[in-house]
């Protein structure tokens, strides 16, 4: 029973449909159930929200408008005139990890967002996004991004390569991120409550109490990290819209 | 998030709507205030998550790509302490945007 109580056991992928396609495993796993879950979920959400579009918001549908309200607002902020035809996707981006975070808090679940292959995979969808709308928004013209202005010609040698690697660093910087945050608060979260058994009765409510808060920590970074991951996506974006820095 | 070119008469009510409200206490200083004060707390510590992890991927991003190009290109150490450096570099520079754009007096719409 003790080794049942590593504090990183619950980030193992388990297959639970194994599925095999031209001798690549695709099996559904742990993992992809959750992330099922947190789709169907925004789509409960949306859908069942806007159903009857009251005047007046019922709870659901107040969420549903809340949602959309920050991320239209949060795409003005950051990207400004020019950044309404990415809504959706920043929204369903935003939707995704906030809502796989979120489910990752419940008991007994799976953080999808855990893994990094899944953050790095968002990263690199709108790292490579990103470049296509800037080239395809200024042509040839986006390769400036790289060359800082006013600048004397010698120095170019070193900054642009700088500026270049400034570019490169982007959806690895995304990616980790997000993936240590999730990894970590679920980790600290596992071996704190293992104090709670291992001290007992008369000593375990020390790191229970500190679980609790703890519990409360994670839910803000859940939010706070879905967020951060958002506003950043916006932020590459209006560099590949308005291209100045 | 109305019609692209506001007509006068829209914009008219959006101000009264505007007036409305801060009078009811729902925007308590006007709209400027209202995104700041509430996110404040909460990105400050997503800020600092922010600065940590790109200093960290510069370094990492940087290595890595100078590794490749020396098994690449046969150069076994240098390309790789060069572009260290140079992700290093990379790293201070992402973070010192990322300040100077907290630093701008109301986020940098134009």
């Amino acid at each position: 029973m003790a080794e049942a109580h590593n504090p990183l056991e619950q980030f193992q992928i388990k297959r639970l449909v194994p599925m095999e396609v031209a001798g690549v495993d695709v099996s559904f796993t742990n993992s992809a159930l959750w992330m099922v879950i947190a789709i169907a979920l925004i789509t409960a959400l949306m859908v069942y929200g806007m159903r009857r579009q009251a005047l007046v918001p019922g709870r659901v549908q107040s969420a549903a408008e809340m949602a959309y309200e920050f991320v239209a607002n949060m795409l003005q902020d950051n990207v400004g005139h020019g950044g309404k035809p990415y809504f959706p996707f920043v929204f369903s981006l935003f939707m995704f990890i906030l809502f796989a975070n979120l489910l990752g808090m419940v008991p007994y679940s799976f953080t999808t967002t855990s893994h990094i292959v899944v953050t790095f995979a968002f990263a690199i969808v709108v790292f490579v996004g990103v470049t296509i709308i800037g080239f395809a928004l200024h042509g040839m013209h986006y390769l400036r991004l790289f060359v800082p202005s006013g600048v004397p010609w010698p120095f170019l040698f070193l900054l642009v390569p700088i500026e270049l690697l400034s570019y490169l660093i982007r959806p690895v910087s995304l990616s980790v991120r997000l993936f240590a945050n999730m990894l970590a608060g679920h980790t600290m979260l596992k071996v704190f409550a293992g104090f709670v058994i291992s001290l007992g009765v008369l000593l375990g409510w020390a790191p229970l109490a500190f679980v609790a808060a703890l519990t409360g920590l994670e839910i803000l970074i859940a939010f706070l990290q879905a967020y951060v991951f958002a506003v950043l996506s916006c932020i590459y974006l209006n560099d590949a819209v308005h291209m100045h820095h | 998030m109305t019609a692209e070119p506001p007509s006068p008469s829209l914009k008219d009510l959006e101000e009264r709507l505007g007036r409305l409200r801060e009078r009811a206490g729902l925007e308590k200083e006007g709209k400027e205030e209202r995104g700041g004060k509430e996110a404040a707390p909460a990105s400050a510590m997503g800020l600092a998550f922010r600065a940590g992890v790109e200093l960290a991927a510069g370094l990492a991003v940087g290595g890595a790509l100078g590794w490749f190009l020396d098994g690449w290109l046969g150069t076994r150490p240098f390309l790789m302490l060069l572009f260290f450096a140079l992700g290093a570099a990379a790293g201070m520079l992402n973070v010192y945007r990322m300040v100077r754009a907290m630093n701008a007096p109301d986020g940098k719409t134009d």
